[in-house]
């Protein structure tokens, strides 16, 4: 009898099984691709579409609101949806019964965050092909450096769930921590009307939490200049911190 | 063939002991129950068998395997059912079974397996709509689907109803004609009478007796004239079977 290891297939199959299962989840299907996409859709009506000198010629739906709605769709899926889910895994013995398996609870891990990043970019092309269609949206002038951000935005919103989901006791737990975490973030990150309104300390503490640091980096790219390396910065290091803390936190039982 | 062998099992969790120098060989083929009060350590010893839980002391070995060095070979020839493990809401029962199969490299064809536990017209089912019973036997699938040589089910009939409680009973049967050993662990004395070649009865982490059922009323000396297990067990440990362990 030799070691065996679960074949490509179990992996396959469980990330299949994992993305019916994103996709049965109705609310979590629709909440986080539609609403920022709503939010979006509604600053675009209002908006006047002329370039402004602050975005190097852009209008700032192309520079801000675009990239703002994608931090957005990756914020509501890795801060909430993703540890809900797997929250709910430990919660209700999914992790346990896996464990007595010859698939480790680890690969369902893995599933999930595969699936979930599927509905993430599925969000990404919906926003920006709305964008594009709606309102005659411009690509990022840099877009290798926007692709390159927005992984690591992910990485660093990811890295934010897993935290979540390692100290959240139910599922419940897990949507208000991951959802007190987006709604701050974001009201700091300039989510909810310009930084510049806010008090001094707070505009700045909420422009290099990831939210902020995620749109600035992201809207840098529109514009075409390197992104601030503070802001990139405080990304990997926020998505390192967190990651380490949640690796060292995560509990399967 | 002993399939299972337990020597001298310790485990404790701070203070307390849950298992104290346990040892018994379960044989090839044989459905070997494992009884005792709530809280008396059983589903501490079984989880050290399955490997998900590690000794303080002593030896297990699984058709050679020990369950926590050779953890990888041992999950692909141990079936477990265990208290407390669940699935998805709205994972179906057929993909369940499918996703669970293709975890082994040999098992069981899913279709005929949900046949034989009478789910294949609930393939469709998401896990939230079915039944205690229903959901009970999806749980026995999944522990089966991989053709395992022992199966673990641990209180396995809690909360279903006779008539579902006796549907398992001979599925476990059936399982045990087709060369499966059966490691049981309940706190329901006429299922261990029913299905049991031997019983262990567990209390405050020891082996108060093991024999077969017969045996145990015999021993236990209940003075009834038609004593059952359950008399045999209040007499050996001087608790009912759903008392708490002090």
């Amino acid at each position: 009898m030799t070691a065996y290891r679960p074949p490509a297939r179990a992996w396959a199959m469980l990330t299949w099984t994992e993305a019916k299962l994103v996709a049965r989840d109705t609310a979590g299907l629709v909440i986080p691709l539609g609403l920022p996409m709503l939010i979006m859709v509604m600053s675009g009506l209002g908006a006047e579409g002329a370039g402004t000198e602050r975005f190097r010629g852009l209008p700032a739906l192309d520079a801000f609101v675009v990239p703002m709605t994608m931090v957005m769709v990756v914020a509501l899926i890795g801060l909430v949806n993703m540890p809900a889910v797997l929250a709910t895994y430990r919660r209700t013995g999914v992790l346990r019964r896996l464990a007595v398996t010859p698939a480790h609870p680890l690969m369902v891990l893995a599933a999930q965050v595969l699936a979930s990043l599927a509905q993430v970019l599925a969000g990404v092309l919906a926003a920006l092909l709305a964008a594009r269609l709606l309102f005659g949206a411009s690509m990022p002038r840099g877009a290798l450096t926007a692709v390159g951000v927005f992984c690591l935005v992910t990485a660093t919103m990811y890295a934010l769930g897993m935290l979540v989901a390692a100290v959240a006791p139910s599922a419940n737990a897990a949507v208000a921590l991951g959802l007190v975490g987006f709604f701050l973030t974001m009201a700091l990150g300039g989510g909810f009307g310009p930084r510049d309104n806010l008090p001094d300390p707070l505009a700045t503490l909420g422009e290099y939490l990831p939210y902020g640091a995620g749109v600035e980096a992201l809207s840098a790219a529109w514009t075409g200049v390197p992104p601030d390396l503070a802001h990139i910065g405080a990304l990997a290091g926020t998505a390192a911190l967190a990651g380490a803390v949640a690796a060292k936190a995560f509990r399967w039982d | 063939m002993a399939v299972v062998e337990v020597e001298g099992l310790r485990k404790r969790y701070g203070g307390t002991v849950a298992v104290d120098d346990v040892s018994f060989t379960v044989e090839h083929g044989e459905i070997f129950g494992i009884v005792g009060p709530n809280g008396a350590g059983k589903t501490t010893l079984v989880e050290c068998v399955e490997g998900v839980r590690r000794p303080d002391a002593g030896r297990i070995s699984v058709l050679g395997l020990d369950p926590l060095r050779d953890r990888a070979r041992l999950r692909q020839v141990m079936g477990a059912q265990l208290q407390g493990g669940g699935l998805p809401d709205k994972l179906r029962v057929g993909e369940a079974v499918s996703l669970y199969r293709s975890f082994y490299a040999d098992g069981a064809d899913p279709g005929r397996l949900l046949d034989e536990l009478g789910l294949a017209g609930k393939r469709d089912t998401a896990f939230e709509d079915l039944s205690g019973g229903q959901a009970q036997r999806l749980s026995i699938a999944l522990a089966l689907v991989g053709r395992p040589r022992v199966a673990v089910l641990d209180e396995l009939t809690t909360g279903l109803d006779p008539r579902a409680r006796r549907g398992t009973w001979e599925l476990i049967e059936r399982i045990r004609d087709t060369g499966v050993t059966v490691l049981l662990v309940t706190h329901f004395m006429p299922e261990a009478e029913r299905l049991c070649d031997r019983v262990a009865v567990i209390d405050r982490g020891r082996i108060a007796a093991l024999d077969t059922p017969g045996g145990l009323v015999a021993r236990a000396g209940t003075g009834l004239e038609r004593a059952t297990l359950e008399d045999a067990f209040l007499a050996l440990t001087g608790r009912a079977p759903e008392e708490e362990a002090g």
